[in-house]
């Protein structure tokens, strides 16, 4: 049964949507994917010199033996945030005459499979056996690695397992977080307890009482059989499924929008999709965070190199204030994709649909603006930048990503999460980086070069504004290229 | 009303729909039949322009759907979910309907408190979107949408298949009734044999994208289309 199970999840991997693109795209994120693990190799590979770099009087293994429980600790902070339970993958097998027991056994061994069981080995296996084997023999460096397995076990389970309790209570979750931020806050600001300390206390005898590898192994199979006890308790759709109790939802307006009518009516219904839908707040999310992304070209001691690189911080005024644009906007209109078939019967007027559009982004990106004023602090030429970055975007970006929304064919599942979420990622998408990227930079660098970084700015600006003026001139542009293209757009979208 | 030209749509070499002529008068209720992959489907989205035809056209009202946009001000249409816009409470939606349609928020709590019957307080004031509703309520919004802007063209895709029986027969009623007193036009498509006898004047029963009988229904029709069901082959060569 469970070689069923196996050969039905490899099956479901490579048909699955998201491994069934274009070779060209596939191999594009193939290569990313292979950059990201190569760059983590690098760091595990010369973990010892990086250490040996920061603390060069202490013992490798001493140190070494001191982080290896924070990294567990924020490792089980990101499993939180980001592992997704394995639960609808047994939805099938339910009614089937399949003991209950085999079925958690698989539904156990698939969680397995998660990027984050492959990060403890890459990162810590290449210094076991560089550093502790010639350092303490085979036998301490077995107890090493299985040691680090049965930590890695335990985080695994024991986030699945907190995060299956807080499906039936919202708090838990809200409890477990703030209980482990308290732990690092006593660690790092109280100095009540140290977990350097403790980690030392667990590895550094690991040295030389190899059979303590015991503890993590019994407490992650300990944890596995918590685990598998509540899934057998528990073992229906509605509480493996990581929909929350639902609470009231009210239906609310935003009176601002009717000023503008019909196109104000399409924008508040964009942004409840936004505010309503998983992915798409992520959207918003980043838009917060890119806030603080200036900082790091400002702030001299955080990266003096920076200080004087006004090339980046063009690039970073035209992320802080378009962002949204760009992240939102390069799945459009994918976003509507469960939809788009009523949408295109309905009385709306894809003129009215396009104004919509710009109309949100403007918002947005002007709302973006605002918060990035603060900047002031470092001199009113960093809030010159974000403003004429602030005119192109509004001006130019909105018009490429819309440009590209007429060649997007994907629909986005919005109740699917964000993070490793490649779903709606075609060509398009990586198309649409570099015009949206580069084009500033075909003004600013040529007169940046000659010493007139000012008059760059200033003719991006005015581009901005020029192509805000014209605004309805591309309207017209983009709906006759909609129309031509509106049946494949439907076409793709229908397809789930 | 409606008038079909040529009507033609293909699928990996596979003709799904072909419709050389056919008219629909206003006032006209019309059944559309036939089995599985009959292009029942395939026909209504060529009528509301959703997918292009390989050859041929779709008029309503004089006016070629592929080409302009004035059909969309007198015709409703709910053929899936994929209609409904599923992040939005059912109240948002209809306002937003009724919006397109310049009503007024309590033009559109007018209508609705019409509806009271037809939505067996499970539609309104509670408190879920779209998507959590279930696809029989689902339907029941999608249809009252469609109402909501006082159409003279309806179009609905098997509306009975996922609701509950009283709501079977209230929709039924509702149908003759907006057929008889408004002159709706109406095109229902139905696997109840039953249902779209009762409910249509003209029955189109489709096979293999080809309409192969063009029906006015009388006291026999049920059973005619029944022996049709039941040996599907017979009337295939008859046809022939």
């Amino acid at each position: 049964m469970t070689i069923t199970f196996i050969q039905h999840e490899l099956k479901s991997f490579w048909r699955s949507k998201g491994t069934g693109k274009t070779i060209a795209v596939r191999i594009v994120m193939g290569v990313l994917i292979l950059i990201m693990l190569l760059y983590v190799f690098a760091l595990g590979f010369f973990l010892d010199k990086i250490l040996e770099e920061v603390a060069p009087t202490e013992n490798l293994v001493h140190i070494f033996s001191g982080i290896i429980l924070y990294y567990y600790l924020f490792d089980l902070l990101m499993r939180f945030q980001l592992q997704e339970l394995p639960t609808l993958k047994v939805q099938p097998y339910l009614h089937l005459p399949i003991k209950k027991n085999t079925i958690i056994r698989y539904l156990s061994f698939v969680s397995l499979q998660s990027f984050f069981n492959l990060w403890p080995f890459i990162l810590f296996l290449p210094f076991i056996f560089k550093v502790v084997k010639p350092d303490s023999g085979g036998l301490v460096a077995t107890a090493f690695i299985l040691s680090i397995i049965g930590f890695m076990v335990l985080n695994n389970y024991l986030s699945l397992y907190i995060k299956r309790r807080s499906n039936l209570n919202g708090w838990i979750s809200v409890g477990f977080a703030a209980f482990l931020v308290s732990l690092l806050a006593a660690d790092y600001g109280w100095h009540i307890i140290s977990f350097k300390n403790l980690s030392f206390l667990f590895f550094g005898h690991l040295q030389t009482m190899p059979w303590l590898f015991l503890l993590p192994v019994l407490l992650a199979t300990a944890m596995y059989y918590i685990n598998f006890l509540y899934l057998k308790q528990n073992l229906y759709l509605e509480d493996l499924g990581s929909q929350k109790k639902e609470a009231y939802k009210t239906s609310t307006e935003i009176p601002v929008l009717n000023y503008f009518g019909k196109v104000g009516d399409l924008v508040g219904n964009e942004i409840k999709l936004i505010l309503r839908n998983k992915r798409s707040r992520s959207a918003l999310v980043i838009c917060v965070i890119m806030m603080f992304y200036g900082l790091m070209f400002y702030i001299p001691s955080i990266n003096p190199k920076m200080a004087n690189f006004q090339a980046g911080k063009v690039f970073c005024g035209m992320f802080m204030t378009g962002i949204f644009i760009i992240s939102y906007g390069q799945h459009m209109y994918g976003w509507q994709g469960s939809h788009f078939d009523g949408i295109l019967v309905s009385k709306v007027n894809f003129r009215d649909f396009l104004r919509a559009k710009f109309l949100l982004f403007t918002t947005i990106s002007t709302v973006a603006f605002l918060l990035t004023i603060p900047y002031v602090h470092f001199g009113w030429h960093a809030v010159f930048i974000n403003f004429v970055m602030y005119l192109w975007n509004i001006g130019v970006n909105t018009l490429v990503v819309l440009f590209f929304a007429n060649r997007n064919y994907k629909r986005i599942d919005l109740s699917k999460g964000a993070a490793f979420n490649w779903e709606g990622v075609g060509a398009t998408q990586l198309l649409i980086g570099f015009p949206l990227m580069i084009t500033p930079f075909i003004i600013y660098a040529p007169l940046s070069f000659f010493h007139h970084a000012d008059m760059a700015l200033i003719i991006i600006g005015i581009t901005g504004v020029l192509f805000v003026f014209t605004r309805s001139y591309w309207i017209k542009k983009l709906e006759a290229d909609f129309q031509e293209k509106r049946y494949t757009i439907a076409e793709g979208f229908r397809n789930k | 009303m409606i008038e079909v030209k040529n009507l033609k749509k293909v699928y990996a070499g596979v003709i799904v729909v072909n419709v050389p002529q056919i008219e629909i008068r206003k006032g006209e209720s019309v059944g559309l039949i036939g089995n599985n992959g009959a292009g029942k489907t395939t026909l209504f989205r060529m009528l509301l322009d959703l997918i292009r035809p390989e050859s041929g056209e779709a008029l309503i009202n004089g006016e070629n759907v592929a080409r302009g946009e004035k059909w969309k001000d007198t015709s409703a249409a709910y053929l899936d979910e994929g209609f409904l816009i599923d992040y939005l409470t059912p109240e948002e939606y209809f306002y937003f309907i009724g919006g397109l349609h310049n009503q007024s928020r309590a033009h559109v709590d007018d209508f609705l408190a019409g509806y009271g019957e037809f939505f067996n307080g499970e539609i309104l004031k509670k408190g879920k979107y779209i998507r959590d509703l279930s696809k029989g309520n689902q339907c029941k919004v999608g249809v009252a949408a469609c109402l909501l802007q006082s159409p003279e063209l309806l179009m609905l895709d098997e509306p009975f298949a996922n609701i509950d029986p009283s709501t079977q027969i209230r929709l039924k009623n509702l149908l003759k009734d907006l057929n008889k007193t408004k002159g709706m036009t109406t095109i229902v498509s139905s696997h109840d044999l039953s249902h779209v006898t009762e409910v249509c004047d003209r029955i189109l029963l489709m096979e293999k994208g080809k309409i192969i009988k063009d029906i006015v229904t009388s006291a026999s029709t049920l059973k005619e289309l029944e022996a049709y069901f039941s040996a599907g082959i017979i009337a295939e060569t008859e046809a022939e």
